[in-house]
This record gives structure tokens, sequence and C-alpha cells, in this order.
């Protein structure tokens, strides 16, 4: 039988360009380790005292409150909607834990169940969030926004003027155990992440927040249950928040509406830097905790130079520009907002 | 051999507001058969499987599928009733391996206690891509890290394996342009497919502008034109042909498209380029388009027509070749670049693309060129009415006031608006990207005139018709497209216009 040729010149053009796209998507897909191993050995060369298991503690420290946040953010931008609910509601968590546990303002003694209660506060609110976001069809970072603003007001409202100190030897006892040399409260976090990674790789639920933010009219074609699992998305957010107010707040003692400040802009930079796109379906949860330590120890490297704060903030505002620039799709034709 | 009805259609008609995209479409399919849809862009198969998929409803008319009646509202309707199909854009989610996306939305069987069980999913994928021998592709990986072909290989082993597994011994496949981005291996590789699912008595429908393709695969064939059924054949009695000649449609007459009024063309080259490509896309195209001149491009969806306008107003950028505009090179980095050098493009989308819905008739006028209405830097209300004012005794432009809001207006009067924008831009060069689609009747014919009237004032027009015969009937000369490259360049002079089979037979 005789070859009948199908394919002309031009689709095999198109197929060259599909893979070199398909190509250039691989390196950007690693781009990010390479990032974190440039910034470790730049600051290991330039920074005092970074290269040291002390500061290797310090880091682990300081990686766990950004950590937990983008663990809930990751998944709310995988759908391509954003959560700026964490400063109000991360404060407002932190501050319920101090008025729970033995504290200078009551006579509360919950111990440990103070942080269930927390956390499901987190949770709740997230679930509002949520149902807000999808039933009433409002742009997700408006509302999680505006449940900053209402949150950071009832943390106030909560401890009434003056912030609550916590009594309890409970929390010492948390900020200062360690198993193998990593604290607590890091082990906490990596336990958020670990079930995070599950979430995402080993769940319906994470393969239908992929396909969502990936493509969400072949979802609905599906037969997904779009509304809900967006709905469960922000409960986990809502959850990760939870746990990283209660974790800042066990670490300073001190239930105040700013134990929320300046978490939810560095965890937005960990989630992009590590590779996960604004517009959502790409990246995902082991992307976020590279993306976490790159933020952090570049923070931490900038504290050992002895940089101060705002030129530290100025250059995460820098970099996350930086970030999601080489990470979108900017065809001619693509429409920003 | 005795031969079961699976599916039956009964005067189906699909109305959508101006146009009706289906007239009484009665069609039957038997179990265990390939049948072949052809028809020009337009002619109505995608509405007809967007009907039989759930969807579209239709506005009238009855369908049945396995006897019983069938009248999906969505996707999964269909997909329960044995239905699948492949859709020109993939679906596949990317970040998902091939595994999950082929049991995308029946993960119960591969779930315990809220697990996934992704190994034992894989290797249930493996099996099925094996069956269809594409032992080559791995279910575990990526589909972002497939080739865009075995993608689309992944994506119809998926709709044939949701279509199996409702269980029913004959189910019906929709294929809908499935080989454009598949190479040779791959298209005898989906043939090979096909047979055997037919053989298993399911039944396919195989929509493809490649009529090769379509007679090679096809027990029968349905010609559609014009949103009818025109004719059905038996594969073993049609070739390319009489398959030409079924499709194309009705020839109107000259006076329709104002042939009296055509002018002939100015000696002075407007436009010109010389080996122009845009890689993937479209390559070597060489066109001259002079003063006065309507220079028709013909191909169907995914010839590179399209992407060629697009070039051309500098929407996207070449790869190669010249684009030169009054014998100069120019390279534009975006439509308004193209615009100060006197190139407009009215738009295919009118209303994402051309008009502001929100705006006035008059706001939406001044558009391109505040030039005109401008006094010291701001922008004069007055001489923009006045301007709107002209253009609306001119063109006819119904309109309750020139305050009205532009998406209020009917298709064709909003598009009368988009060409007085044009003409007000004095832009010379007018890239008329399907300018009557979803224009009514008589709106149309009074765009044929205004497009005649261009030319008279030595405007060149390039022009995307929305029909062959319009393109055909409009231009003076044309070039027909087919894979990216242009198979046919021709007079069409007043009295020396070629016939529609005679174009088609360079476009499919």
């Amino acid at each position: 039988m005789e070859k009948k040729q199908y394919t002309s010149p031009i689709a095999e053009e198109f197929a060259y360009e599909m893979r070199r796209q398909t190509r250039k998507a691989k390196i950007i897909n690693y781009a990010p380790v390479g990032v974190l191993a440039f910034f470790f050995a730049l600051l290991s060369a330039i920074a005092p005292g970074f290269l040291s298991l002390y500061n290797f503690r310090t880091i682990l420290n300081q990686l766990s409150v950004p950590l937990v946040m983008t663990m809930g953010l990751t998944f709310v931008i995988l759908l391509g909607c954003t959560d700026l609910s964490g400063e109000g509601l991360g404060g407002f968590c932190g501050c319920l834990v101090t008025l729970l546990v033995i504290n200078t303002k009551n006579a509360n003694d919950f111990g440990a169940p103070a942080f269930l209660i927390a956390i499901c506060c987190g949770l709740a609110v997230g679930l509002f969030s949520g149902f807000i976001h999808v039933k009433g069809k409002i742009p997700s970072f408006m509302v999680t926004y505006a449940i900053s603003s209402i949150m950071s007001g009832f943390a106030v409202m909560s401890y009434r003027g003056q912030p609550a100190m916590a009594k309890d030897p409970l929390l010492t006892k948390i900020t200062s155990g360690s198993v193998l040399g990593i604290p607590y409260l890091t082990v906490a976090s990596l336990l958020v992440f670990v079930a995070a990674f599950f979430l995402q790789n080993y769940t319906r639920f994470g393969a239908y927040v992929m396909a969502i933010g990936d493509n969400e009219a072949v979802a609905r074609n599906t037969g997904v249950n779009v509304d809900r699992i967006k709905m469960k998305v922000f409960i986990w957010a809502g959850f990760c928040i939870g746990v990283s107010g209660v974790i800042s707040a066990i670490r300073v003692a001190r239930g105040d509406v700013g134990l929320g400040k300046d978490t939810v802009f560095p965890a937005i930079t960990a989630v992009v830097v590590g590779g996960t796109t604004l517009t959502g379906g790409k990246g995902g949860v082991v992307n976020s905790l590279v993306g976490a330590l790159i933020v952090t120890i570049i923070n931490n490297g900038l504290i050992l130079m002895g940089v101060n704060m705002y030129i530290r903030s100025a250059l995460q505002g820098v970099i996350i520009i930086i970030a999601v620039a080489l990470s979108v799709n900017r065809g001619k034709k693509v429409i920003v907002k | 051999m005795g031969k079961n009805i699976l599916f039956t259609a009964r005067n189906i008609t699909k109305k959508y507001p101006g146009t009706m995209a289906l007239k009484d479409v009665s069609a039957e399919l038997f179990s265990g058969e390939v049948v072949g849809l052809v028809g020009e862009n337009g002619a109505g198969k995608s509405t007809l499987l967007k009907i039989i998929m759930g969807n579209e409803q239709p506005t009238e008319g009855v369908m049945t599928m396995h006897g019983i009646p069938f009248a999906p509202k969505t996707p999964i309707e269909a997909n329960n009733m044995g239905v699948g199909m492949v859709f020109q854009e993939q679906s596949l989610i990317q970040n998902l391996t091939v595994g999950q996306n082929i049991f995308f939305g029946m993960e119960d069987k591969y779930t315990r206690f809220c697990v996934l069980n992704k190994r034992k999913m894989h290797e249930d994928a493996s099996r099925i891509l094996e069956d269809m021998r594409l032992n080559h592709i791995r279910a575990d990986r990526k589909v972002s890290s497939l080739e865009f072909a075995t993608r689309q290989m992944v994506e119809i082993c998926k709709v044939f394996h949701v279509v199996k597994r409702s269980g029913l011994d004959s189910c019906l496949i929709l294929l809908d342009e499935p080989t454009s981005v598949l190479s040779d291996g791959e298209v005898r590789n989906l043939f090979e497919n096909i047979r055997l699912i037919t053989a298993e008595g399911h039944t396919v429908i195989f929509v493809s502008h490649r009529l090769d393709e379509v007679l090679e695969i096809s027990d029968r064939i349905i010609v559609f034109k014009d949103g009818e059924k025109v004719d059905e054949v038996l594969t073993a009695e049609a070739d390319e042909s009489i398959l030409y000649e079924k499709m194309v449609g009705r020839t109107a007459s000259g006076e329709y498209y104002k042939v009296s009024d055509q002018v002939e063309p100015g000696g002075e080259v407007l436009l010109e380029t010389r080996d122009l490509g845009r890689r993937g896309y479209f390559r070597n195209v060489n066109l001259t388009l002079h003063a006065g001149e309507i220079l028709g491009i013909c191909g169907v969806v995914g010839s590179g027509k399209e992407d060629l306008c697009a070039v051309l107003c500098g929407d996207e950028s070449p790869t190669s070749g010249q684009l030169l505009v009054r014998g100069e090179g120019k390279k534009f980095g975006a439509p308004q670049a193209a615009l100060k050098n006197g190139i407009l493009s009215i738009p295919k989308e009118r209303r994402e693309e051309s008009i502001i819905a929100s705006a006035s008739v008059s706001e939406n006028i001044a558009m391109s060129n505040f030039g005109n209405i401008s006094k010291i830097g701001l922008i004069s209300k007055k001489l923009e009415k006045a301007q709107a004012e002209n253009y609306r005794g001119k063109m006819h432009i119904r309109a309750s006031s020139l305050d009205q809001k532009v998406g209020f207006l009917s298709g064709g009067n909003a598009q009368k608006v988009v060409f007085a924008r044009a003409l007000a831009s004095d832009a010379d060069i007018l890239i008329l990207n399907h300018p009557t689609r979803g224009v009514d009747v008589g709106a149309k014919e009074e765009i044929y005139s205004l497009i005649r009237s261009l030319a008279v004032q030595g405007k060149g027009c390039v022009l995307l018709g929305d029909t062959l015969d319009e393109c055909i009937g409009l231009s003076n000369r044309l070039l027909v497209m087919k894979d990216g490259e242009v198979t046919r360049e021709c007079d069409a002079s007043p009295g020396n216009k070629p016939e529609q089979v005679d174009i088609v037979k360079y476009m499919m």
C-alpha cells in the first residue's frame, strides 16, 4: 500500500515550536532550585555567620511561619485566586491563643486545647471567606482583604486595647524544645507541609484543584463540583493561617494584632518565587517549600549583614516583581489587568 | 448484515440571534460505522456536534440514542448515554499525569479512605494505552512534559475510555478535527484504533477539513452547507471532486455583491509582502495590494489566513520575510504602529475586539482618531459629535441618538460604527476580517456598498470573507491558502469570477 503523506511542513514547524516551548517550560520549572542554590552560595560567601549550625537553627525558626502560611496560599493560588486574609486572621488567631492560655488579662487556662480552638477559628473564617467568594461571586482578593480588616478589628476588641501576655509555662516548653535539633515549631510547620504534599498529590481534592486552576470549564464539564472544591481550598487556607497565627503567638508569648503583620506578602512572594503561577494550575507545594526557603534565607542573610528592615522590605518587593516577570506568559495578545 | 440504528436526529434546527446555524437536519447512524462530516466553515458541523454533546440545546427537533429519547443538557449526561467527544482544543489538565487525566472525574475506584492509589491508576492507564497501541506513552508522566501530538493521542484515548466505560455495547464518539496536529504515524495509529473500536460495534463521527482522510476512514459521508444537510453518500461512491461540488454554497447574483461597482485597481502598490512567514502558522506568503483593490484570502480555519491578518495589522510579529508599505520595509511592534502607517483592521469578534459596548456611538467613532477632534490636546465634544453626525448620515447608522451606547445597537449598525471609525482614521489599507459576521441580510448589503465605496476612494482592502461566495463576489483578486501556504492566486474581476468549486479544491 502506498504511504500517504498527511502532515504539511507548517504542521512540522508548529510541532517544533511546541517542543521548544515545552523545553523552555522545563527549564523554568527547575529554575527556583537554581535560585535557591545561588543565594545559598552567595550568602555563604558574603554574609558573616551565615554558614553556621547556630544560624541554620535560626533559619529553621524563621522558616516556620512563612512555610505554614505558604502551604495554605499555594492551593489558593493554584486555583488562580488570592487569599490576603492572613494579616488580620493570623493576628486574631494569635490573640485568641494568648487569651485562652494562662495570661495577664483573664483567668483562662485551657492549656493545649487553646491551640485547637484558635486553629478551628481560622478554619471557620476561611470557610466564610470561601463561601462569600464562591456564592457571592466576589473576587477573592477583595473578600479576603475585607476579612483581614474585619478580623484585625476583632483582634483588638478581643483584648480591649492592651494585648495579653501569655504566662503559660507550656509555651516556653514548646519554644525551647526540639527534636534532632529541629525546633518543635518548625517540626509543626514541616508537618503542615507533609499534609499539604499529601493533599496535593494523593487525594482527589489535589487533582481537582490543579484542574480548576488550569481549565475550570473542563473541570465543570467533567462533573467536578467546582464551588465546593474552591470552598474547601479556602478552609484549608484558613486552617494554615490559624496554625501560623498560633505559632507566632507561641513564639513571642504576646497576643498582639501585629502578629499577622508582614506575613502575607512574604508568603505570596515565596509561592511565586517557587514557581507557582498567579494564574493557577501550575506549580505546587514543593515549589512553595523551595520558595519559602529562598525568601527566608535572603531575609536571614540581610539581617546578618545588618541591612535595615525598610531596605529588606523594599528588596522583597523587587524580588516578587522579578519572580512574576520570569514566570508569566507574556505573549503579545495576553491581556493583563 | 443486519444494521442496528444507534442514533437518530430528527429535524434538528438551531437558531442564534440573527442567524440560523442548523436548518432541519435529520440523520441516522448505525452501530459500527464511521460517518464523515464535511462542509465549509460555518456549514453547521460544529453546531451539530455541540448539540449531540449537550453543550448546546437545539431550538427544534429531537434525537434518540439506543432507541430512547436523548436530550443531553450537559456533556456528562451525554457521556452517561455513551457519547463522547474529542474537542478541537485540548482539554487535558497539564499539571496532572496521563493516568490522572484518563481517569479524571472517576477517581472513586482508586480512592480508599481519601487516599488516591496512583500506582494502580497508572497501571490501569498503561493497560488502556497499550490497548490502543500507545505503549510509548508513559501513564505516570505529567501531560505538560509531553509533545503536543502525544497529548492529542492521550485526549483521544481518554474519550475512547470514557465511552467504553459506560458499559453499553455501542457508543458514539465524536472526533472534531482530531488530526490537525498529528504526525503521519499518529494519524495511521488513530485510524487503526477507529477501525478497532468500530469493529466492536461503536460508532464514530469524524469531522475533518482533510477530505483525503475522510474518504479513507469513513463508510458514509454527510455533506453540510449553510446549516443544511445537503447530501449523504457512501464513501465507495464518492471522490474528492464529487464532495467539492456538493459542499459549496449557493452562488448569489453579482448584483448582491455590487459587482457593477467593482473598480479596476490603480497602479500604486500599497502593501506588499515578500516570503512573509510566522513559524508554525504560515510561510512564504507573497502578496501585493494595490490602491482601490479588494484582495480576498480564502482558506479553512487553521489555514493560516487569520494569522497572516494578525501579522499584517501588527498584532503579531512575523518570523521571516518582509512587509512593505508603499515600497518601504516595515516592522510593527503593535497595532498602533500599523495604524501610523495607514493600516487598520476591522476584527472578526466585534463585541470583543472592536467596539466598546458601554461607550456611545460618537465616542466609538472617535476611538482611533482623536487627532481629528482634539484642540490643544483636549478632546472637543463638539467636534466629536460633528464627526459622528457626518458618518451617521453617510452610512445610515440607525441609532436613537449619537449618545446611545453601541452595545444596544444591532450587529449591522454596530459594524457600521466600526467602519465609520476606520474611515475617520484616514487609514488607506484596511484588513477586513469577516466584516459581515453576525450581521443581518439588509445590513450586509449596505456593508458591501460601503466596501465598494472604500475601493472607489482608492483604499486597499484585504478581505477574509464570511463565506467563500462573499469573498469571491467582493474581491478583485483571490489568494487561496492551505496548511499555511498560498496554494493558488487568481483573478476575480467582473465577468471573470471563478467558480466556488475551483477555489474549494485548493482549500482542502
